[in-house]
């Protein structure tokens, strides 16, 4: 491979740990290179260090093997979470670029379209709609079979599918939740776009993961947004301004987060199968 | 017995329809092929083996646990390999990432000996030049091989693979059986496939499956016995043959009731299959 190889003098000092770092990093690079002088040190190293070599090129190949983590799976490093973790939650296919872009265009369309109505109220109301629609679409997406290409696969395995549910969801609702605080805050009604969406948004992803127990995610989504949107425009229309909003309406939506949530809880095994049964 | 599957009396209907109608099933260690055309079940048979699906009646020991109970779920889970029919793949990850994050869903935890273990899968499938590449790059051999390595992770002692050879070239799929082969050997392999030459070449165990229901068990030898005396050459297609076609020599290939005269010749694999699926049909139109 190569017309240089490393002296025996400076072979015996390497093996024996005894070259300055500058030297003994020259020679390690070489030696990934070259078959003949890895004989070599294999041949000037103690037999009781040849495990201790072995291990060593054993770490070596290892470190260069490892896969680089892609900018997601680095930034959850960042804020603490563990690698194994960081993994699963990288491979969310809603936390993927598509599913950010789709989020943001419907979040810049609900902005535009409030800020394009002036300061009244059905721009805030179409805001306050969808914004909670946000994160249930998301979380339906993260778990339909034809948009998590290893559904069947994850299934198969002995993670929990239950464990994996949460954690997806959990990061795809921060995710999708922290763009549309941002978003809110864009707006005339701040008193009410910033937060007050909040629990309703949270109300409505449990109970999506609830009733998809029984039917296929994608239309246990469907449903509860088809419930979600004429109960926010009627409570408007004939209860009072922005009453699916107000705290009777937050109590409600705390009531149903924390139902759901035992609901969940206690039928976990059924996520062990195919969810809607398909 | 370890690494074996008991089937008794399973159903598993869709809207009304039985793509599996009261399977019995045994299958101990060795490779056990599942043959069947479209339609025959053997997917829903095999999502049922692979714990992802739950049947509707029936009962089922794999590896000893039940999987109808959570812990007995895990258990099998953790001893189990499956390749779908179609598996997904995140694409734009590379071979070793993508094995990596199974092998993770497999509850390897410890970076090091998980990284060991994914080497060595990828090894074993002869993916090793290509760990570094996108998935997306792979050819659909490739992706098969990928596909078949996952489920490899963590030497499982059943291994379930839907129509692993699916797609693959005739190079491709002799190396699949090679693999199969070497590897089948003391743990319980499930496939299923339409290539009664994969049947031929390494299964000890076949299983045909026809419209849910199980035609025939036994060893590939006893399925070719079924056809003894009822292949035939002729000159043209025999009045009572089930299935005939042309041959290579020009000659017409017969199977069903020959007759007296007729030069029969030994039965094949296909031959047997093909006769058990057309008796099956002609038993329902009769009927």
């Amino acid at each position: 491979m190569t017309g240089w190889h490393v002296a025996d003098d400076t072979m015996i000092g390497y093996a024996r740990g005894r070259v300055p770092l500058s030297l003994g990093a020259s020679v390690e690079t070489h030696l990934l290179a070259c078959a003949e002088c890895r004989d070599l040190l294999r041949a000037v190293v103690a037999g009781g260090e040849v495990d201790r070599l072995e291990r060593l090129w054993d770490e070596v190949v290892a470190r260069v093997d490892a896969p680089r983590p892609r900018p997601l799976e680095r930034l959850l490093r960042l804020a603490g979470v563990s690698e194994d973790t960081a993994r699963l939650l990288a491979a969310t296919p809603t936390l993927g670029a598509s599913w950010l872009a789709a989020m943001s265009a419907a979040l810049g369309f609900a902005v535009f379209a409030a800020l394009a109505a002036g300061a009244n109220d059905r721009g805030t109301l179409l805001f306050l709609t969808v914004a909670p629609i946000l994160p249930v679409l998301g979380v339906a997406a993260a778990f339909h079979r034809g948009v998590d290409p290893t559904y069947e696969i994850a299934l198969a395995a002995p993670y929990s599918a239950f464990r994996l549910l949460l954690l997806r969801s959990a990061a795809v609702a921060a995710v999708t939740c922290t763009a549309a605080v941002v978003a809110g805050l864009l707006l005339p009604d701040r008193s009410l776009t910033a937060a007050a969406w909040l629990l309703p948004a949270l109300a409505l992803t449990l109970l999506t993961l609830v009733v998809a127990r029984r039917v296929d995610v994608v239309y246990a989504a469907a449903g509860v947004v088809a419930v979600w949107v004429p109960t926010v425009v009627l409570s408007h229309l004939n209860v009072g301004r922005f009453a699916a909003f107000g705290p009777a309406a937050q109590l409600i939506c705390l009531a149903v987060a924390a139902v759901s949530l035992v609901v969940l809880v206690a039928g976990r095994d059924r996520y062990a199968t195919t969810l809607g049964g398909v | 017995m370890a690494g074996s599957v008991v089937v008794e009396g399973v159903t598993r209907s869709f809207r009304g329809h039985a793509a599996v109608a009261g399977v019995d099933l045994c299958a101990g260690s060795g490779v056990t092929g599942l043959l069947g055309p479209n339609g025959a079940g053997k997917t829903t048979l095999l999502r049922i083996l692979a714990t992802v699906l739950a049947p509707d009646r029936g009962r089922l020991r794999l590896l000893g646990h039940d999987p109808g109970t959570p812990a007995g779920r895990l258990a099998i889970r953790r001893r189990l390999g499956y390749l779908p029919q179609e598996p997904g793949f995140h694409r734009g990850m590379t071979v070793f990432d993508f094995i990596d994050y199974v092998a993770i869903l497999k509850e390897m935890t410890d970076r090091r000996a998980r990284h060991d273990e994914v080497r060595r899968v990828i090894e074993l499938v002869g993916l090793a030049q290509v760990s570094g590449k996108r998935i997306r790059a792979l050819s659909g051999g490739m992706r098969r091989r990928v596909g078949l390595a996952q489920a490899l992770l963590g030497d499982p002692d059943l291994v379930i693979l839907d129509e692993p050879t699916a797609g693959l070239d005739p190079e491709q799929r002799l190396r699949f059986r090679e693999i199969v082969s070497r590897i089948g050997e003391g743990r319980t392999f499930i496939l299923s496939t339409h290539q009664t030459e994969d049947v031929a070449a390494v299964c000890q165990t076949v299983v045909v499956l026809h419209e849910g229901r199980c035609l025939f068990t036994g060893t590939p030898a006893g399925l070719i016995e079924q056809a003894a005396g009822r292949v035939w050459l002729d000159s043209t297609r025999g009045p009572d043959a089930r299935v005939a076609w042309r041959n290579g020599d020009g000659l017409m290939r017969n199977v069903g009731d020959p007759p007296a005269d007729a030069q029969l010749v030994a039965p094949t694999l296909e031959d047997a299959y093909l006769l058990l699926v057309a008796d099956r049909g002609l038993a329902e139109v009769s009927r």
